[in-house]
């Protein structure tokens, strides 16, 4: 896959901006600031509809303007694909897919895959399940694009079934909350059941490149732990998977009415990762820490370039900063062959060869 | 930014669902040029539709007399009601020419973000049919959203005890289409649903 062209207009702090990248390494290096990062992030909005940043939509919208418009043609195995973003600062955003109008997030999902390496990729291991949770998702909805469509449900069943908890506390009528945990357990076997695959998919892949990464001969294992139900390993269908949810929503049953939200269910999960026995998350030093964050990207891409055939489009952001010498020359050991975007306000720390832009003040142009 | 009667004109037009500022002028300018007469049809042909229209006491359909003429109409069979979250969903369903029965209005989803509860919804003079119509089975054709599968499980549950029998529209592919333009998660439902042959 590769992005072959790129246009954005009032989009961060860009007016406007039209971009031809090359098909192999493209390096962006200029000062803080001058906006290299929003452009790795618009090419991840097109191919996700989400910012990497985590930032909510309307903060994509340069200050002032009327709408942020980010175009762009994709050719994948399959041809070449336009996609074009409309985002008001608030309100719907506009969708088109080569011109006509996407149905869902899964229509674009399905046209272009992309990994991004942020700078603060460590929380991946550091911070909380969540973190986790959210990198499983991400990588299940690129690899089966109608992931998006079932997690969209499964939260919107679950902010209906907060939002009942929240108005009526310990005076829920039970009935209807019989009715929100079977909606709960059933989109939430969903998401499970996508999870648990995308981690089996996943956890050899990211074991082996922690040993490549050169982390010595310690064993890196992951172990996915259901809220209110266990531990739970790849390959559970997603059929044995309702049970055990509803189940586990009438055992927390109380607990939730007074605490007026859902305790127990995919969103409460935690993945926790190992090294031997040692805890990552706690136990592991910043260098351990580094590699593990490190070996998720990449075998994210490896999962992803399997499923979909080709070669997802690779992001890193500033990411040579943050890693020592050694580290660095390892990872690009591990790049493997796609068009990659990457950022530095250095250009030596970058080692490697590829097209060269400058970015400054709004403007890409050839360095 | 106009001639106060017709920004008068052009902020009511945009209080219209799909209708925004460029559509309201484009609507007043059209209106401004048209016969006085035309006008004046237009603005009685939305007055009267509000005198004139109820809603129909047993089914809650729109209609202009006392019960809707779906259900003064006799050959309608009143064993079967379908149920619908809004009255323009009975028009989409009529069209088919597929359903003898009656219809019964809820007037929306359960949706607790937005503060409704089954006790919100029509749901209790959809019981109260129930006995007085002999209604044998209710076919719960609300939207195939979240929220409308929530409500047609919750009639499920509450009519099924009462010896009525609950069935839900299938959702499934679009006649004459090809495989491959069907969405996952439509032919994923479609295939939970299947049919024996």
């Amino acid at each position: 896959m590769q992005l072959v062209w790129l246009e954005m207009r009032d989009f961060r702090s860009y007016g406007s901006l039209s971009f031809r990248p090359d098909p192999g390494v493209n390096v962006l290096v200029g000062p803080n600031g001058a906006g290299k990062t929003s452009v790795l992030e618009a090419i991840g909005y097109l191919a996700t509809l989400s910012s990497f940043r985590r930032s909510p939509e309307g903060a994509l919208v340069r200050e002032g303007a009327e709408t942020a418009i980010v175009r762009g043609e994709f050719f994948t195995g399959a041809g070449g694909a336009i996609i074009e973003v409309e985002t008001p600062p608030t309100g719907r955003r506009r969708v088109l897919l080569n011109g006509k109008r996407a149905q869902s997030r899964a229509d674009v999902a399905g046209v272009v895959a992309v990994v991004a390496f942020l700078p603060d990729d460590l929380d991946l291991v550091k911070r909380g399940p969540a973190y986790r949770r959210e990198y499983l998702d991400d990588v299940a909805a690129q690899a089966w694009p109608a992931v998006s469509t079932e997690q969209a449900e499964y939260e919107r069943a679950l902010r209906q079934r907060n939002a009942l908890l929240r108005k009526d506390g310990r005076r829920t009528d039970e009935t209807t909350l019989d009715v929100w945990d079977d909606r709960v357990s059933r989109l939430g076997a969903k998401v499970l059941e996508r999870r648990l695959s995308v981690l089996d998919l996943l956890e050899p892949e990211v074991s082996s490149l922690y040993t490549e990464l050169g982390e010595g001969s310690e064993r890196l294992s992951w172990r996915y732990s259901a809220a209110g139900i266990g531990f739970l390993s790849g390959g559970t269908g997603g059929a044995e998977l309702v049970e055990p949810l509803r189940r586990a929503l009438s055992d927390a049953r109380q607990e939730d009415l007074e605490r007026r939200t859902t305790t127990v269910g995919p969103h409460r999960d935690e993945l926790a990762i190992s090294i031997d026995r040692r805890d990552a998350r706690t136990r592991a030093s910043q260098g351990e820490q580094r590699s593990i964050a490190l070996g998720m990207r990449i075998a994210a891409f490896r999962v992803l370039f399997d499923r979909r055939g080709s070669a997802p489009v690779l992001l890193l952001d500033d990411v040579f900063s943050e890693l020592d010498a050694a580290r660095s020359r390892r990872l690009v050991g591990h790049l493997p062959d796609a068009q990659v975007f990457v950022t530095s306000a250095r250009s030596e720390e970058v080692p490697l060869v590829g097209a060269r832009w400058r970015v400054d003040d709004g403007e890409v142009a050839a360095a | 930014m106009f001639e106060a009667p017709v920004q008068r004109l052009i902020d009511e037009l945009s209080r219209l669902p799909g209708i925004g500022q460029k559509s309201a002028q484009r609507l007043a300018f059209h209106v401004l040029h048209i016969e006085e007469e035309d006008a004046r049809r237009l603005a009685d042909a939305i007055t009267s539709m509000r005198e004139q229209v109820r809603l129909c006491a047993r089914c809650f359909n729109v209609t202009d007399t006392e019960q809707c003429s779906i259900c003064r109409d006799l050959r309608r069979d009143p064993a079967e009601v379908c149920v619908v979250e809004r009255a323009q969903d009975i028009v989409v369903i009529e069209r088919t020419q597929e359903f003898r029965g009656r219809y019964h209005v809820l007037g929306g989803a359960i949706s607790p973000i937005e503060g409704i509860g089954p006790e919100q919804l029509r749901i209790q003079e959809l019981v109260a049919r129930i006995d007085d119509e002999g209604i044998k089975e209710i076919i719960a054709a609300t939207n195939p959203t979240v929220e409308g599968d929530t409500t047609a499980l919750y009639l499920a549950r509450l009519l099924k005890p009462l010896g009525v029998k609950v069935t839900r529209l299938a959702s499934g592919l679009p006649v004459g289409g090809d495989l491959d333009y069907a969405d996952e998660i439509t032919l994923g439902r479609a295939l939970a649903g299947r049919l024996e042959l």
